[in-house]
């Protein structure tokens, strides 16, 4: 056999409680494969509080601090404090949060240790929504999208909060952003992180077949369409915010063929469809023009 | 079995509440109604390779670097990569799914690199040993022959190989030309073959005249008759016996003898296979103006395109839709042919149109020199007494060979009339195989249909459209003023870079899809395999459907 594609040590195990096919769990363990037994997780409240198992019990071979929702990322902050006041500099300390605990409810307190540019890693892994309590709306849900807060007669109206346009305004040393489907891309992005010192913000794309309403069988299928068709964009953001890379050595493939799997997407009709699909090309076609406009800037070429 | 731990009091409890344990307790296999398992396929191109090399196995090999294995995997079914790899018609790449994508992979040209690295590495041939007492003969010693001889002393089966001609290799030798097939690496391949394994040659002795069937019943236990097709088939017309027209055939060997040939100023090749594109070819060599006229267009040849395309570019011209129909002579030289002029009628028992001559349209010719390539046929002197014929072809019951007299088996052009180099390879791997069970006194395997795959199976997300690697060549111009081969094969960055260009049909390539995906780990991945761990595998099928090869299928638990 070839050498592995990605490392053989697994620091996350089975027998752990996420649903089938789910994104969130792929995620973590291509994260823990880049980072390495060196590291130690803040979980707020998210699926990932669950996924992990019941007490005593954890899938994960590291320390985990389960937080208060609103505080993943100032209690990795004082975690990592603390152990350089130990005398380990050495260990990551990593906030892992869904779309809720990031975009919404932990938003002050990431926004806080972003502008002290504490040295941790703040990791988003996006749903799209309240997952584990029941398919919520958060401010990350796509615009169009049916949760059971924005049910089909009212669906989600308002477009998905631009959450990497925030965490450069921070102006904090790496962002980036990922999908499970390309796992060397992510774990790539993980090693480079944790080789900076400062706030690190890692976005990963993470579908779920249960609150999206596809077969969890096209789990990976999702990740990828998504990237493809422009709706998620797949970038990092160095030099403090000032240089934007955008990835675009794939072939397009449409929005349409994206939300054809996904029940939440289900009731919108051929109109509907084509004005998101403008959108998409409108937001892609922007993004590329900042890359562009960012790079020309006297110093930045 | 790691357990769950489970407290009888708060007192056992720790005084924080932390992790004590894994999760590995919990047998999350109990959720999946179905179960993805490994189940390969048999890719397309194999069943398209009449003597079903495992191509998608050693064109792995090739992407890993182990071409010692790959070329051992092709020595499995076929004895001579390095000639097949340059002269078969390779009905392998008409099957492969990536011509549904882009272009189907080059295997024929990967076929020929292993070939060629197989003859260079003469220790990658494992040696056998005569352990069996019961012999056989093997008359002819053509690809069919030279393949059941090979296949028989690979068993153990010593193998007396009878030859009519002082050199061996029968059409490879004679009917294939220089610029396709050298016989300094014909000679390599005969020699590694014979080699190989307890194989007696016997030149010069021709089966049937030289030494009967009755002699060689006696002395041998099975007697496999690999004699190929022997003489051109005439073209049925008046004063075909005088001068200016020669059997193609005959033309060929005196060619590929070395012997000085001179067809005259203008050349006409009656016939659409691949000896009137030979005779073509050569007579251009020989620095003749060539016509090849042929009865139907362009789309019935029966030649390999590949061919057609190169006489083309050589500079032969072609006529289509013209058959003979009166010789000229004057002072007894052909110095005219009279074509009847041909169109397109109903389909024959070939599925190709018939021609049907156009009444009173005829097309007339300068002509020094008419070859004939309208096909061959066997010679079966002393020979048609022991076995049931059908015209003048060897019949046999079925594709291992076995005709209506149990000791004698047949295979290649003398049973199928002209066909292919890996069609004979094929008949002479299978009859071996047969011969052997027969000894063995096993009785026939039965054979299951296989599963196979097509481009609709595939996760083609994972492929990038891409071109085949072009196999380097002299050009066209160099190409007719000798006989050099033309096709010089890949370099080794080209080998590899076709080879990774494989989709690996059916059959796991070691991607590492399945064990990177899987959300569960539930995958192990171990030296040569993965392994599903039904314990935790939860059956989402994310494996089942990110495999790019189709390698996975899926069961119903409870059936």
């Amino acid at each position: 056999m070839k050498a592995p594609r990605i490392p053989m040590e697994e620091l996350m195990g089975s027998g752990h409680l996420a649903c089938q096919g789910c994104g969130a769990t792929q995620a973590m363990r291509f994260a823990l494969k880049a980072l390495g037994p060196k590291t130690a997780l803040t979980i707020p409240a998210c699926c990932w509080a669950v996924i992990d198992g019941s007490f005593p019990h954890s899938c994960i071979e590291l320390p985990i601090f389960h937080t208060a929702f609103e505080t993943a990322a100032v209690v990795a902050a004082g975690i990592k404090v603390g152990l350089e006041m130990r005398g380990d500099s050495e260990t990551t300390v990593m906030a892992w949060a869904g779309d809720g605990g990031t975009y919404d409810i932990g938003l002050q307190a990431l926004s806080g240790v972003a502008e002290r540019n504490d040295d941790i890693i703040y990791v988003c892994y996006d749903n799209e929504a309240y997952m584990n309590t029941g398919i919520q709306r958060s401010s990350s849900t796509p615009v169009g999208a049916w949760t059971t807060t924005t049910p089909v007669d009212n669906y989600k109206k308002e477009p998905k909060k631009n959450m990497i346009d925030i965490m450069a305004a921070h102006s904090i040393p790496y962002i980036a952003t990922c999908s499970v489907a390309w796992p060397e891309d992510v774990i790539a992005k993980f090693r480079k992180a944790k080789e900076i010192k400062g706030t690190r913000y890692i976005h990963i794309f993470t579908p779920c077949p249960t609150g999206w309403k596809f077969a969890p069988e096209l789990s990976i299928q999702m990740a990828r369409r998504a990237v493809t068709s422009h709706v998620f964009p797949v970038l990092e953001i160095t030099e403090h915010g000032q240089k934007i890379e955008v990835w675009k050595d794939f072939e397009p493939t449409s929005v349409r063929d994206y939300f054809k799997p996904q029940g939440r997407f289900k009731h919108l009709t051929d109109e509907e469809i084509e004005g998101l699909e403008r959108d998409v090309e409108q937001k892609w076609r922007r993004l590329l023009a900042k890359e562009k406009m960012m790079a020309s800037i006297p110093g930045m070429e | 079995m790691v357990k769950k731990i489970e407290f009888e009091s708060y007192k056992e409890m720790p005084i924080r509440p932390m992790t004590l344990g894994s999760m590995m307790w919990n047998l999350t296999g109990s959720w999946r109604n179905v179960r993805p398992l490994y189940d390969f396929k048999t890719s397309p191109c194999i069943l398209g390779c009449p003597t079903n090399e495992n191509i998608q196995r050693y064109i792995y090999l090739v992407t890993e670097g182990r071409y010692e294995e790959a070329w051992k995997t092709i020595i499995e079914s076929n004895p001579m990569p390095a000639v097949t790899g340059r002269v078969c018609f390779h009905p392998c790449m008409t099957k492969c799914t990536r011509k549904d994508y882009d272009e189907a992979v080059d295997i024929n040209a990967i076929e020929r690199s292993l070939g060629d690295m197989g003859l260079e590495n003469g220790g990658w041939m494992e040696k056998s040993k005569a352990v069996k007492k019961e012999k056989v003969a093997v008359a002819g010693s053509g690809p069919a022959g030279l393949s059941c001889a090979f296949y028989l002393a690979r068993q153990g089966y010593p193998v007396t190989l009878f030859e009519r001609d002082k050199a061996l290799g029968g059409v490879l030798r004679w009917g294939i030309p220089e610029y396709r097939l050298s016989n300094e690496l014909l000679d390599r391949v005969i020699k590694q073959i014979l080699d190989s394994g307890p194989v007696e040659v016997k030149a010069g002795v021709s089966v049937g005249t030289d030494v009967s069937m009755d002699q060689l019943e006696k002395k041998y236990d099975a007697v496999f008759l690999g004699l190929g097709l022997m003489s051109s088939r005439g073209l049925g017309m008046d004063g075909e016996d005088e001068d200016g027209i020669e059997p193609g055939l005959d033309f060929l060997r005196k060619v590929n003898s070395g012997e000085r040939v001179d067809p005259g100023a203008k050349v006409v090749v009656v016939g659409g296979g691949n000896t009137a594109m030979d005779v073509a070819r050569c007579a251009l060599r020989a620095g003749s103006e060539v016509t090849v006229a042929y009865r139907r267009t362009r789309n019935e040849m029966p030649a390999i395109a590949e061919e057609i395309e190169e006489a083309e570019k050589e500079g032969v011209a072609f006529h289509f839709l013209a058959a003979p129909k009166e010789l000229v002579r004057r002072g007894g030289k052909l110095v005219r042919v009279i074509f009847q002029k041909m169109e397109l009628g109903e389909p024959d028992d070939s599925g190709r149109r018939r021609p049907v001559p156009v009444e009173g349209e005829t097309i007339e010719m300068e002509v020094d020199r008419l070859f004939t390539a309208i096909g061959e046929q066997a010679d079966l002197e002393g020979i048609e007494s022991t076995v049931e014929t059908d015209w003048d072809l060897i019949k046999t019951s079925d594709e291992t060979g076995a005709t209506s007299n149990p000791k004698i088996f047949a295979g290649g052009d003398v049973v199928t009339g002209a066909a292919s180099v890996v069609e004979a390879i094929a008949a002479g791997r299978k009859a071996a195989e047969r011969i052997g069970r027969m000894f063995a006194g096993e009785p026939e395997p039965e054979v299951e249909e296989p599963k196979t795959v097509g481009i609709e199976d595939m996760n083609t997300d994972y492929f990038t459209r891409s071109k085949r690697n072009l196999v380097p060549r002299i050009s066209a111009s160099e190409a007719k003023t000798g006989f050099s081969e033309i096709k010089t094969g890949y370099t080794r960055e080209q080998l590899a870079s076709e080879a990774e260009r494989c989709f690996s049909c059916g059959v796991c390539n070691f991607c590492d899809n399945c064990w990177v995906y899987c959300p569960d780990v539930a995958i192990a991945r171990h030296e040569d395999e993965y392994e599903f761990l039904y314990d935790y595998c939860k059956g989402c099928l994310i494996c089942v459907f990110e495999c790019p090869c189709n390698a996975i299928s899926i069961r119903e638990e409870g059936k």
